[in-house]
């Protein structure tokens, strides 16, 4: 009796095992970008077909508002409970510890797959020598035109403004009554310093010295004299009121209704006010920045998929980020949801070359810096002091220097501190 | 033989009692006790040093802290102001209501049942700048020239918040108040009444005292509630525009989770806390009074 019962025991553990081993393997994938309509296609079909190919493993997408991204993964990564996969400001939580190298993994692939992408891209998601993530898409920043309303204005819209003088007067031209040239962003979001920094470099000036151990926004003469210009245009009246609560969000939402006529902003928007206000496909056009200085860069962000630290399956979740760096992925990211290649041996494929915008974006690309700066505190940088000196010298142009001389000073200290 | 029994008596009390005490000590005690060590350390993501008092000597000689402090007083004085003014006449103009009572009652209440969170961005979209729906009003109606940027002009912004915090905080008043005028005994504004006093007076000479303890009750409670709320300001401006709404657990928030500085944010929460038990030991000891 005793013998009968100690098999059946043992039968059962066999049978709990067994059915553990046939349990998938579930990884869970949290980027910013899961809930934009653009992309939800895109990543639906990714999985469906990852999942078909792979039906040991299974993704499960981690829906959360941009705004809440960070904030859930700080949450989940200090419980050691973060989603495996994950696009996140790569330095800081690099720096954190919040994310597994992929050397590992990177190194015992082919040459070939290794070769998609350059030393250049991969750079950017490299902390203290060592790759964090795999480049998966970027974004190139460039001036978005609406088509009719430069027209309408008496403009001509193959003669884009090349210069800030050129641009000023533009801009006077294009506004009206409840309308304006452009945005000026200053709400609480890192947007508000991707594009200050270009207006910056568009002058020459630098917002950081070489080593990214000092802040010089006021401290360079050409980076104050962008800033004044560019918040200044909401005192000019020829940008969009209220603009210490303007965004991504706000700011395409003013495109697509028409009450801007240009906005700053990366290949992406387009996708995004095409959606809103459908009658406005076709009705763009492209052009570098205005600068005044030659060959000034733009800013691309470049997103990149990392494994995170607690990630109990990381070879798998590699498996996924290899599949989402595919080809096939990435010509539908680009078609779809506008999002840019990363992989430098896709430039000739002729789903690229069909698409003008998509190759002018490519072009104006060839001229940029990333993003985001690498710091590990850049997130707090970005996110937090840059966009209060921006909101405060928005309220008192008088004192905007006064102000980006106290957020040199106070960046400085915390760069120091790091 | 009597003491023995009272001791059995005793510990079957606390064995009682003992389940809740475990829960409260799990979602309570640990969590306050895990925050104040929290507090102690320089948290770098996943790695922490023990710093002792540090943190806190940060927070108290870093401007922005004493800035969100004043931010949070002037926020919390406005709003309990308001809820009380508010809550009270909602609760007049109910008591005295004949008919649609309940009806109304639901009507005053819906503020109440509607998550902050939600409420807020539903405010955050009516009070957009170009597509709101209030100034789409306040333009059709003439009452303003151009639309308001509601939300991205300091004092604009810090009204506005006040407003929806009002609008989210005046049902709780209300429905403590309207409790505490039912219990009014009908005799004492017939006799008010014989002795000539007019609806004023007996406001003043009736109503008032007898609510006396439940608006002490009320207020304290409220000053509680709102010192530590987060949702309404964190979903509408982050504390922004320039730190003109950025109260102390919205400061903290930002700390913690845009600087990545927890050690930090903890100091700010226990700090938080000290202000909340002294309104707490405030509460008890006028509640006490009152009695």
């Amino acid at each position: 009796m005793r013998n009968i019962r100690k098999l059946a025991a043992a039968v059962a553990c066999l049978a709990c095992v067994a059915a553990a081993a046939q349990q998938p393997i579930v990884l869970q994938w949290q980027t910013a970008n899961l809930t934009e309509s653009q992309y939800e296609p895109v990543w639906k079909a990714t999985i469906a077909e990852f999942e078909a190919a792979n039906p040991g493993i299974k993704v499960e997408p981690v829906l959360v508002a941009r705004k809440d991204h960070w904030t859930k993964f700080v949450a989940a990564a200090q419980a050691k409970k973060a989603p495996c996969i994950v696009t996140v400001d790569l330095t800081t939580a690099a720096y954190n510890g919040y994310l597994m190298p992929l050397d590992k993994y990177w190194n015992a692939e082919p040459q070939e797959f290794r070769n998609a992408w350059s030393p250049a891209m991969l750079s950017a998601s490299k902390w203290k020598g060592q790759l964090y993530g795999l480049p998966i898409w970027g974004g190139t920043y460039a001036e978005i035109y609406n088509r009719d309303l430069v027209t309408k204005a008496g403009l001509d819209p193959n003669k884009p403004p090349k210069t800030w003088a050129e641009y000023a007067s533009w801009a006077k031209k294009l506004t009206g009554n409840d309308q304006w040239a452009t945005a000026v962003l200053g709400g609480k979001t890192d947007t508000t310093t991707r594009v200050l920094l270009m207006w910056i470099w568009s002058n020459g000036g630098e917002a950081f010295n070489a080593d990214m151990t000092e802040a010089t926004f006021a401290k360079n003469p050409k980076s104050l004299e962008a800033i004044k210009f560019y918040l200044g245009l909401v005192k000019d009246g020829v940008a969009a009121p209220a603009p210490t609560t303007t965004n991504y969000l706000e700011q395409t939402n003013l495109f697509a209704q028409q009450k801007i006529a240009t906005m700053r902003n990366a290949y992406w928007a387009i996708a995004k006010v095409n959606g809103d206000n459908p009658a406005l496909k076709g009705k763009v056009f492209v052009a570098p920045g205005p600068a005044n200085v030659p060959n000034a860069p733009t800013l691309t962000s470049v997103a990149a998929s990392s494994i995170s630290a607690s990630c109990p399956n990381p070879e798998a979740a590699w498996k996924f980020i290899k599949f989402d760096a595919g080809k096939k992925w990435t010509v539908e990211r680009a078609k779809v949801a506008n999002w840019m290649p990363t992989r430098n041996d896709m430039a000739d494929d002729p789903a690229f070359k069909a698409d003008p915008l998509l190759a002018q974006f490519v072009t104006i690309g060839n001229n940029a810096r990333s993003y985001p700066l690498p710091s590990p505190i850049w997130a707090e940088i970005a996110a937090n002091d840059i966009v209060d000196a921006v909101q405060r010298a928005l309220l008192s142009p008088e004192k905007t220097e006064e102000i980006f001389r106290d957020l040199d000073a106070k960046v400085t200290k915390k760069l120091k501190d790091v | 033989m009597r003491s023995s029994s009272w001791t059995r008596r005793r510990r079957v009390g606390y064995a009682f009692i003992a389940p809740v005490f475990l829960f409260l000590c799990a979602v309570v005690l640990f969590p306050l006790g895990h925050a104040f060590y929290t507090s102690l350390l320089r948290v770098r993501g996943l790695s922490s040093t023990f710093v002792g008092f540090a943190n806190y000597a940060r927070v108290l000689t870093d401007d922005a802290f004493w800035h969100s402090l004043g931010v949070s007083l002037a926020f919390t004085t406005s709003c309990v102001l308001l809820h009380m003014a508010i809550g009270l006449g909602l609760a007049l103009l109910l008591d005295g209501l004949r008919f649609a009572r309940t009806a109304l009652r639901i009507a005053f209440l819906t503020p109440w049942m509607v998550a902050p969170a939600v409420g807020a961005t539903i405010w955050l979209w009516l009070l957009e700048p170009q597509f709101g729906v209030v100034n789409y009003l306040l333009v059709a109606w003439g009452a303003v020239k151009a639309p308001l940027a509601w939300l991205g002009e300091p004092a604009l912004a810090f009204a506005s918040v006040v407003a929806v915090d009002t609008w989210r905080g005046v049902p709780f008043v209300m429905l403590l108040m309207l409790a505490g005028l039912q219990t009014i005994p009908r005799e004492q504004y017939e006799a008010a009444a014989i002795d000539g006093a007019d609806a004023w007076q007996r406001f003043r000479y009736v109503t008032l005292p007898n609510l006396r303890y439940l608006l002490v009750v009320a207020s304290t409670l409220d000053v509680i509630n709102t010192i530590r709320h987060y949702d309404i300001i964190g979903v509408m401006t982050a504390g922004g525009p320039a730190g003109a709404t950025e109260v102390l657990p919205v400061l903290l928030y930002n700390t913690a989770f845009r600087g990545n500085r927890f050690g930090e944010a903890a100091a700010i929460g226990v700090l938080l806390l000290a202000i909340v038990l002294a309104f707490s030991l405030l509460h008890i000891r006028a509640a006490r009074l009152e009695r």
